[in-house]
C-alpha cells in the first residue's frame, strides 16, 4: 500500500513538473521579444531645391487648362509647406539652373475623368471627379529617383477643382515620407 | 409773375433731368460693373481660385484691366500681372452651386431625409478664366479666375488688344451639366 502511494504521488510529480515545463518553454517560445531583423528602411533622398514641371498630356487625353494650372499652383503650395526644400523652383526659372543637388518633379498627366458636382451631390454615388497624374522625381541627369501614380478626386462634396487639392496632398505626402 | 414761373419751370425740368441722369449712371454702372471707357474694364465678385501670390486660394475681389496689366485687388491687398507677361488665356464655362462652401454644406447635411439635395439642384453659371504667365525669371505661373457669366470674353478680347499672347487652343467638352 506505501508502495503504491510512493509511485501515485512520484508519477503525478512527474506528471506536473512535465506540465510547467512545457507551459513554461511555450510562454517562452511564444514571447515576441525575440527581435527580428529590422527591415531595411528605404534611403530617404535629399536635395536643397525642386523645379517642377509640367509635363503635356497625351495627344488623346484632353484636361481643362484650368485643372493642370490648378494641380501646378497646388502642388507648388503644397511643396513648400512641407519645409523639405529650402527652395522651390516654378517650371523655366532661370536661377534653379546654378542648384547643384537639384531635384526636378515632373507632372505627367495620365487620366483625367470630368466629374459633376450636381450629381455627386444628388446622387451621392455618381459624378465623381478624378485626375490620375505620374509623379516622377528626378535628378539633374533625368536620373528617375521615385516614380509613383497618384490620384486626386473628389466624390461627395466640393467643386471638381479640389481634385487638383488633394492630388497637391497626396504628392506632399510623398515627399514628406521620401525626403 | 410769368417769367417767374417759367424760371422754376426750366429750374425743375433741368433737375429732373439731372436726377435722371445721376441714377441711370448708377443703375446702369451697377448692373455692368464695368467702366465707360474702351481701353480698361473692372468686374466685381471674381473668385481668384489659385495663382496670386499675394492671396490665399479662393479669394473673391475685383478684377481690373487698365494700362498694360490686368490686377486682382481685395481691400487694400493687390495683385497684378503685366499684359507683356501673360503667354496664354484660356476660358471655359462652369456652374457653381448656389449654396455651396462648409457653411453651406452643413445646412445641406443639416436637412433630414436627404432634404439637402435638393438645394444642391440650384446653381448658377460662371466663366473660368485662366491667365498663364511668367515672371521676371522666367517661371512659369497660372492663375484661374472665376468670373460672373458675360465677362470673360471681353477680358481676354482687351488683353489681346493691349498685346496679350493667345495660342489656339483644342476647347475641351463642355461640361455635362448644362440644366440649371
Amino acid at each position: 500500500m506505501r508502495y503504491h502511494d510512493r509511485v501515485a504521488s512520484l508519477s503525478m510529480l512527474a506528471i506536473a513538473v512535465s506540465c510547467a515545463t512545457f507551459l513554461l518553454a511555450s510562454s517562452v517560445l511564444a514571447q515576441p521579444g525575440s527581435p527580428a531583423p529590422a527591415q531595411a528602411a528605404p534611403q530617404k533622398l535629399s536635395a536643397s531645391a525642386i523645379q517642377v514641371e509640367r509635363t503635356d498630356p497625351p495627344p488623346d487625353l484632353v484636361i481643362p487648362e484650368d485643372f493642370r494650372i490648378s494641380t501646378y499652383e497646388n502642388v507648388l503650395l503644397q511643396l513648400e509647406k512641407t519645409k523639405k526644400f529650402q527652395t522651390v523652383y516654378r517650371s523655366g526659372d532661370q536661377r534653379a539652373a546654378g542648384v547643384k543637388d537639384l531635384i526636378i518633379l515632373k507632372l505627367v498627366p495620365q487620366a483625367y475623368t470630368a466629374g459633376s458636382q450636381k450629381q455627386r451631390e444628388v446622387t451621392t454615388i455618381k459624378g465623381a471627379t478624378s485626375i490620375t497624374i505620374k509623379v516622377q522625381f528626378t535628378d539633374r541627369d533625368g536620373k528617375v529617383l521615385l516614380e509613383k501614380d497618384i490620384q486626386g478626386k473628389v466624390r461627395f462634396y466640393g467643386e471638381n477643382l479640389n481634385a487638383t487639392y488633394d492630388f497637391a496632398k497626396k504628392v506632399a505626402k510623398v515627399v514628406n515620407e521620401s525626403f | 409773375m410769368n417769367n417767374r414761373s417759367r424760371q422754376y419751370r426750366i429750374a425743375g425740368i433741368v433737375s429732373l433731368a439731372l436726377l435722371f441722369c445721376v441714377s441711370a449712371a448708377t443703375v446702369f454702372s451697377g448692373q455692368t460693373g464695368t467702366t465707360a471707357a474702351t481701353d480698361s474694364t473692372s468686374v466685381p465678385d471674381v473668385k481668384c481660385v489659385i495663382g496670386l501670390d499675394e492671396f490665399k486660394p479662393n479669394t473673391t475681389g475685383i478684377i481690373t484691366v487698365q494700362g498694360d496689366s490686368v490686377s486682382f485687388a481685395k481691400d487694400k491687398k493687390k495683385g497684378e500681372i503685366k499684359v507683356t507677361q501673360i503667354s496664354d488665356i484660356f476660358l471655359g464655362n462652369e456652374s457653381r452651386q448656389d449654396i455651396s462652401g462648409l457653411g453651406g454644406t452643413a445646412v445641406k447635411a443639416a436637412i433630414p431625409y436627404g432634404g439637402g439635395r435638393i438645394l444642391s439642384l440650384f446653381s448658377h453659371k460662371v466663366e473660368v478664366m485662366t491667365v498663364e504667365f511668367k515672371d521676371a525669371n522666367g517661371g512659369f505661373h497660372g492663375a484661374i479666375f472665376v468670373l460672373p457669366e458675360g465677362h470673360a470674353t471681353a477680358l481676354r478680347n482687351l488683353l489681346v488688344a493691349k498685346g496679350a499672347k493667345v495660342t489656339q487652343h483644342a476647347e475641351p467638352p463642355p461640361p455635362t451639366e448644362n440644366k440649371q
